[in-house]
């Protein structure tokens, strides 16, 4: 089994709430120290992995948190002025053009525009090289919205392609998919918790993600699963102790829950999951990220 | 026995609206408050997006649509409770409802041309706050042509509070869109887009085609001479809309879990209703972890040494737990001074089944309560 080591675009995603950025702040963070020149890319969001880094906020400028560890807030704004000016070549032109109130609002209007232009530098950060020669980035981590905005946000390439008539849009969309559906590059990381809902939209999200985008699950994380401690008869021998019983039971169910989601996750992705436990840190900041980063060794590099 | 902030809103509202993130049991919340209110006596109707199919399951339905459906008596059985007035649910389909919105409002000749073109499908599905937009007509829809004495709608999971409050300004903006005359203006007089290369507009859109490409360009002028005939319409009930939401009938409840970025987009959330000068009825906290007793500590040490070491440990790992969800609420409460707060603990097993709803909204009306 190839570790994500292996390929250079490692994206994250799950139903709201299960974890993904701690999942991506470990991965980068691991990434980092193989020795991987890597950045984190969170999408037009409050910004989470600097933060559990204990890191200053990044912004939407490409800054280093520490050795071998990029991060950035992709944000449309910005990521429309520098598709633009990739575009239109010169800042004064781009200026009268899309510096312009009216024309900022009605550019809102275009569909799927803001999901191209973050999408997109997020793939020109992915291609960018050094003076070198080398990529600027080994690895990208791409922190992606949750499942129905994952779903709409990376078929974006595959939907325009197919209905944007042939213009500049068009030919950036194809750019972009065809990085996107390489599995020699690209591997999506899909989180959840052991929870019905959470489990379910990981599948849907593996089932969209294949028949929109063409792109395979890689892996799936199984955040915060408890895990198994009572057995049948320390249940039983709880039984003169009814409350003490329904504390130890919620946790057994709990347990059973993890195993129940993680059988159902494996049978459906066809993928292999790694399961993290629930940590019980008062903070949640860089020493917990590390714990995490410790149940996911065998997913970063490929170990058995 | 005490009772919450929502008892008498249960009671007396004629609409309640269940925001918050995704994934805190908005639908659980919206449901079980139907569910209530219908035992109360009052008839009753759940509007969800978008939920777990187990939950339509526990309402005795096999499946929910975009059309009002009664539940079932034989579905509410297992609580040895019968309800005095009839309940209803219903899931709300984006699609559908836009597709009848633009029925409703355009004529027959104008609806096709406006259906089939792409950048409809953009708005009706894609455009930031067309589904929020949608669900709040929906709501005006229902409330003005039926007579259920409460409507309890579920909200789809908004990322940005501001989504959902601006929802019906940002799609006027796009039907009525300043801009977009502008910009078009010379292209629709002249038929052709980029005729008038003379005009300020003409310069800036040759700029905007480089970006997009021409045909783009032309084909979203098309959807607006379209559309732009039905802006009355959308204003006059985009102006409904606006007024129901204010309507003293009216009342948020606001839902979220303990988990700290959720309470943070809470406290957001709260803000902004506030700003836009709605009431909000009441927090709701769900899956919170009690505090384990003394009692139970003591308990514990009266077990076999291997057994006392994995109950304590679980003990304390469910202290730890209570005690980030204890402060995670102070925090919510000094942030929204004077809001009544309802807390709802994390049931055992994680199901949607109808006992577990009726349990949960005996913790929002206050026949139960945490700690």
């Amino acid at each position: 089994m190839a570790g994500l080591l292996d390929k250079r675009l490692w994206i994250v995603s799950g139903k709201g709430g299960v974890g993904k950025s701690t999942v991506a702040a470990a991965l980068a963070l691991r990434s980092a120290r193989a020795g991987k020149r890597t950045l984190v890319c969170e999408v037009n969001t409050q910004e989470r992995v600097s933060r559990f880094l204990e890191r200053p906020e990044a912004g939407p400028e490409v800054a280093q948190l520490e050795q071998n560890l990029w991060a950035v807030n992709v944000r449309p704004q910005e990521a429309m002025r520098e598709y633009g000016l990739m575009v239109l070549r010169f800042e004064t032109f781009y200026k009268t053009v899309f510096e312009n109130r009216l024309v900022r609002q009605f550019l809102r209007f275009i569909p799927s525009l803001q999901e191209l232009v973050l999408l997109g530098k997020i793939m020109f950060h992915l291609q960018e090289k050094l003076p070198d020669g080398r990529w600027r980035f080994d690895t990208v981590i791409m922190d992606a919205p949750a499942t129905g905005h994952a779903i709409s946000f990376l078929s974006v390439p595959q939907v325009l392609i197919q209905t944007v008539p042939p213009g500049p849009m068009a030919r950036e969309a194809q750019k972009m998919r065809d990085l996107l559906v390489d599995p020699a590059v690209t591997a999506a990381v899909l989180v959840a918790l052991p929870e019905e809902m959470p489990v379910n939209e990981a599948l849907e999200l593996h089932a969209a993600l294949r028949d929109k985008v063409s792109l395979r699950t890689h892996a799936a994380v199984l955040n915060q699963s408890f895990p198994e401690r009572f057995t049948e008869a320390d249940l039983e021998a709880l039984g003169g102790h009814p409350e003490l019983l329904a504390v130890a039971q919620a946790h057994h169910d709990r347990a059973a829950q993890a195993v129940l989601a993680g059988t159902k996750l494996e049978r459906n992705l066809h993928a292999p999951v790694y399961p993290v436990p629930r940590l019980f840190t008062p903070e949640f900041g860089r020493k917990a990220i590390e714990q995490v980063m410790e149940h996911l060794e065998p997913l970063v590099t490929g170990a058995a | 026995m005490s009772t919450t902030a929502l008892s008498p809103a249960l009671a007396g509202k004629r609409v309640l609206i269940c925001v918050g993130s995704g994934g805190v049991g908005k639908t659980t919340a919206a449901a079980a408050l139907a569910l209530r209110a219908s035992v109360d006596g009052r008839s009753s109707l759940v509007c969800t997006i978008d939920p777990a199919r187990r939950l339509a399951n526990s309402l005795g339905l096999t499946a929910l649509g975009n059309a009002e459906t009664p539940v079932p008596a034989t579905a509410l059985e297992p609580l040895g409770v019968h309800p005095r007035a009839p309940l209803y649910a219903m899931m709300l389909d984006m699609k559908q409802t836009w597709d009848e919105l633009i029925t409703r409002v355009a004529s027959p000749e104008q609806r096709e041309r406006i259906l089939s073109n792409r950048f409809y499908q953009s708005l009706s599905t894609a455009l930031a706050g067309s589904q929020e937009y949608i669900s709040m007509e929906k709501l005006w829809e229902l409330r003005r042509s039926s007579n259920y004495e409460l409507i309890v709608l579920d909200t789809p999971p908004t990322a940005h509070a501001l989504d959902f409050l601006d929802a019906p300004n940002r799609v006027l903006d796009f039907l009525d869109n300043d801009a977009a005359k502008w910009l078009l203006t010379p292209a629709l007089k002249a038929g052709k887009l980029g005729m008038s290369l003379f005009n300020r507009g003409g310069y800036v859109m040759r700029g905007l085609a480089r970006f997009t490409g021409t045909e783009m360009l032309q084909e979203l002028s098309n959807f607006m001479l379209a559309i732009s005939s039905l802006n009355e319409g959308f204003r006059e009930r985009a102006r409904g809309v606006r007024q129901l939401l204010e309507d003293p009938s009216t009342g948020f409840v606001l839902v979220t879990s303990p988990h700290p970025e959720r309470m943070d987009e809470a406290i957001h959330f709260h803000k902004m209703l506030k700003q836009h000068r709605m009431e909000v009825v009441s927090l709701v906290v769900n899956r919170v972890h009690p505090m384990p007793t003394e009692a139970l500590w003591a308990d514990a040490a009266t077990l076999t040494p291997s057994r006392r070491a994995k109950v304590e440990e679980t003990l304390r790992e469910q202290h730890i737990m209570a005690e980030q969800d204890h402060t995670g609420i102070a925090q919510l409460q000094a942030a929204c001074p004077g809001v009544p707060i309802i807390q709802v603990p994390r049931f055992a097993m994680d199901v949607h089944d109808i006992s577990a709803l009726w349990r949960t909204g005996r913790y929002l009306v206050g026949d139960e309560t945490l700690g």
